[in-house]
């Protein structure tokens, strides 16, 4: 058992279509380098040029805000880690 | 108390059960803020107006150009570099005389935010950057009054509504994103199809049936036209409605 990304709507397109992906890695961030490997335009969706999270981009942990670890957040086998992009268009 | 007029023109609205002539009433008796006159704007305004909100006001400090036609289904070519909230107010008027409609031109800060709102029922998100939205977000928090939230980007929208004290609020759910403004694709049918989905819920809330999206985020994707939900999780420590906030 591993640990679960559901990716926000928007980013489905970019992992063929799927909601949630199963994902390996101690932290938030390995867990997102996981899923990046995979699915490297995620990884030009999410992050700058310097690699670092995009504002717009929130990372929940079962539901819950991380901020400010987004990237340091421990996780274990079970939990679900949520993308969520904050679309600004009005 | 409605008259003879209001009673043919809201008819089939009244009809429904849950609704009736006492929604009818305190549709009337509410006032809206519609902040921003955009794609969101004009259809959540125009549906408010055909639903019969007694006072009606549209905030929004930009003109119309000839690129909002697309999508800003209220400035016609005509009204082409006129103020967006007059634009607005003009053919509001024309399709409902029976109610109040106040087109305010300026700028939502910081510092006017919560006068603007102050005393309305309602707040309903039609901007298009992420600075405003959170300068309003934090204004209905301090001023108690809920937000309905809307935003679009191509063909993905979301929804969601906010009674202060009682769900997450914007910052919350978003505790850190940045103020720069982006330039976004959008066609027409996503800002409406999103805008309906907030004068329902406006609606719902101001007449006090149903149930509401609180503390809960709708997902449009209109390429795989799939509507989706994510609970949301209120923060304690928000910097706006937790412990440290306004």
């Amino acid at each position: 058992m591993g640990v679960k990304v559901k990716l926000d709507p928007f980013l489905q397109h970019l992992a063929g279509g799927q909601e949630v992906v199963e994902v390996t890695g101690h932290t938030t961030g390995e867990c997102l380098e996981d899923l990046e490997s995979r699915f490297p335009s995620i990884k030009q969706q999410i992050r700058d040029k310097r690699g670092q999270l995009r504002s717009y981009c929130c990372i929940l942990v079962n539901s819950e805000s991380t901020y400010p670890k987004e990237l340091t957040t421990a996780v274990k086998d079970g939990d679900q880690i949520d993308i969520v992009i904050f679309v600004a268009g009005g | 108390m409605l008259t003879k007029d209001d009673l043919t023109r809201y008819e089939r609205q009244i009809l429904y059960t849950s609704f009736g002539e006492k929604g009818q009433k305190r549709l009337k008796q509410s006032h809206v803020v519609v902040a921003g006159l955009g794609g969101l704007g004009c259809s959540t305004s125009l549906y408010l107006t055909c639903a019969g909100i007694g006072h009606i006001t549209l905030v929004d400090c930009d003109c119309v150009e000839l690129s909002n036609l697309n999508r800003q289904v209220l400035h016609y070519e005509e009204d082409v570099g006129e103020g967006k909230p007059f634009s607005a107010a003009q053919k509001l008027a024309k399709l409902n005389s029976s109610i109040e409609v106040t087109p305010v031109f300026k700028k939502i800060t910081e510092h006017n935010a919560r006068e603007l709102i102050k005393g309305a029922d309602l707040v309903i998100d039609g901007m298009d950057n992420f600075k405003t939205r959170f300068i309003l977000n934090k204004a209905c928090v301090a001023e108690g009054i809920p937000f309905i939230h809307g935003s679009i980007h191509g063909l993905f929208g979301e929804v969601t509504t906010i009674v202060p004290g009682k769900t997450p609020c914007l910052a919350c759910i978003f505790p850190a994103v940045s103020h720069r403004q982006v330039s976004f694709p959008v066609f027409g049918v996503t800002p409406a199809l999103i805008a309906i989905l907030q004068v329902t819920e406006a609606i719902k809330l101001l007449a006090g049936f149903g149930s509401l999206l609180t503390g809960r985020m709708l997902y449009f994707n209109g390429e795989t036209m799939d509507f989706t939900f994510r609970n949301l999780v209120k923060n304690p420590n928000c910097r706006v409605c937790g412990t440290k906030g306004v």
